[in-house]
């Protein structure tokens, strides 16, 4: 496998955002990406058809202790080297575009998010809890750090 | 033919661990299937946030009961990485020779797995007597069968003498000439062909639009392994083999487990063969520096993922853990389309489910 360009790749994703990319971001050697969360299936979509890039490794959700109404998400791809795209969401009402139509893959990640940090995935079909138990739903998000857990 | 819609699991003798499962059948012939994990969800990650960094070696390791040591090892990693510390050559090798002896036990029970579900009870009492020598070995060095606590953070907790040395090499040329001999059987045998030949097959394009990884991704064609592709030390120092399979069926998963089998028991030996002098662990601070770090490491299913990120304290902010069996439990739903009944366990096995570490 013939490892991504990422620097094309960079310039790609701020063609199709229309803004100017913050660079130098990155944890270890993978290249982090941060994107407005309105972005993602299209920057996705380039992946997959431009660039044959079509491994989600995972989507990780976060709060940070000192900004609790943010939920940062990345998106960990790989494709002969690691790159994330990196969303902030508001944590009262964090919302992203599902990505399942181009990558069926990522269903059980976003549902996983979904039940884990409370993340709308817009655009996908409603579907029942895939870790938490049914009637979770009137507890709080699992792994928030802005609400009480019991 | 009417549709029926039939409930397999959470608890079901064709499962070693709970899962759900509902298959619409009609007649003979499956035609979809959908899943329900969580039964054995521990809420891992979140412990993790309350736990210090040392504690946390210890609840990783839980988090499989077969590839126990893989997850420990890629924690440490990181968490090392974040230290900016280096642990000792001597305990890189201790560490690699535990995740190349966890493979070959892994993927040992998995083939015994796979002939008890198709009727082939002498090939799994072969596979599972042969994987005892290997779970032999770890409970020598480690003092445990499937949980060694055998990392820690900066290196590993036990070293190897020279009576464990000539015990390793002993049993694995006894394990190496049984295997041999087992895998010639299981690769000539009519009949393992003729319940996993053509069964289930997974193109390369469905591989990579569901994201798998490991044995599976391989036996489609895509030629992916995460040892050598984004190598922890000491695999950046070893060449090895990466088997791959044009066909995707049952079969092409079982040659593919098979032939890796040969290529961990080699890297055992070698591993062993070339084991540097020198101490195996060093001091690490337990408070970690601020950071983010992210690792892939190749358990025996697959690519492993770990996130971590500090706030300067003794305790993770955040640990993200990805296992390969949750990226091949999204495609099982495809698998168990156009299938038949009596298939449903075949495919099952197939997929080498591991659902505590899909769960965590």
């Amino acid at each position: 496998m013939m490892p991504i360009d990422l620097k094309d790749l960079q310039n790609r994703i701020a063609a199709l955002v229309g803004t100017r990319l913050e660079e130098g971001q990155s944890i270890g050697e993978d290249l982090v990406i941060e994107i407005p969360a309105g972005y993602l299936a299209a920057v996705t979509e380039t992946l997959v058809d431009d660039f044959d890039c079509s491994h989600l490794s995972a989507i990780t959700a976060q709060q940070w202790a000192d900004q609790p109404d943010w939920i940062d998400v990345l998106y960990h791809f790989w494709h002969g080297r690691g790159f994330s795209l990196r969303m902030r969401l508001p944590a009262c009402a964090p919302e992203v575009p599902s990505i399942c139509e181009v990558l069926p893959g990522a269903d059980f990640y976003e549902r996983e998010a979904a039940e884990m940090f409370g993340i709308c995935f817009t655009g996908r079909h409603q579907t029942p809890p895939l870790l938490l138990p049914d009637d979770w739903a009137e507890g709080p998000p699992f792994i928030r750090k802005d609400v009480q857990h019991g | 033919m009417a549709k029926i819609s039939i409930p397999i699991g959470p608890q079901h003798p064709l499962l070693k661990e709970p899962l759900s499962m509902m298959v619409d059948i009609s007649g003979e012939q499956v035609l979809g299937a959908s899943l329900r994990l969580g039964y054995v969800h521990r809420g891992i990650e979140r412990l993790a946030q309350t736990r210090t960094y040392v504690q946390n070696v210890h609840l990783i390791e839980r988090i499989c009961g077969i590839c126990s040591h893989v997850h420990t090892t890629t924690f440490c990693y990181g968490v090392e990485a974040l230290l900016g510390i280096v642990v000792p050559p001597r305990a890189q090798y201790i560490r690699a020779l535990m995740c190349e002896l966890e493979r070959v036990h892994s993927h040992l029970l998995w083939l015994g797995v796979l002939a008890k579900h198709i009727g082939l009870e002498t090939i799994f009492m072969h596979t599972w007597h042969d994987r005892e020598l290997v779970l032999d070995i770890m409970e020598e060095l480690s003092g445990g069968r499937v949980s060694h606590a055998a990392n820690q953070i900066g290196g590993v907790r036990f070293d190897l003498d020279e009576n464990h040395t000539a015990m390793i090499r002993a049993t694995l040329e006894k394990l190496h000439g049984q295997v041999e001999g087992l895998l010639d059987v299981i690769e000539n045998e009519p009949a393992l062909q003729a319940r996993t030949q053509g069964v289930a097959p997974i193109t390369e394009d469905l591989i990579r639009k569901y994201c798998v990884v490991g044995p599976i991704a391989r036996a489609s064609g895509v030629d992916v392994d995460m040892r050598r592709d984004a190598p922890l030390p000491p695999y950046d120092q070893l060449d090895f083999p990466v088997i791959t399979h044009p066909d995707g069926d049952a079969w092409a998963r079982t040659v593919v487990r098979a032939e890796e089998t040969r290529v961990s028991l080699s890297l055992c030996e070698r591993l062993v063969r070339e084991l540097p002098e020198g101490p195996v662990s060093v001091h690490a601070p337990r408070r970690v520096p601020e950071g983010e770090v992210i690792l892939r490491s190749e358990a025996p299913r697959g690519e492993v993922f770990y996130y971590l990120r500090s706030d300067g304290s003794d305790q993770p902010a955040r640990i993200k853990i990805r296992t390969p069996t949750l990226a091949a439990l999204s495609l099982l739903p495809v698998q168990m389309s156009a299938i038949q009944v009596a298939d449903i366990p075949v495919v099952l096995a197939g997929v080498d489910l591991c659902i505590a570490c899909a769960d965590r």
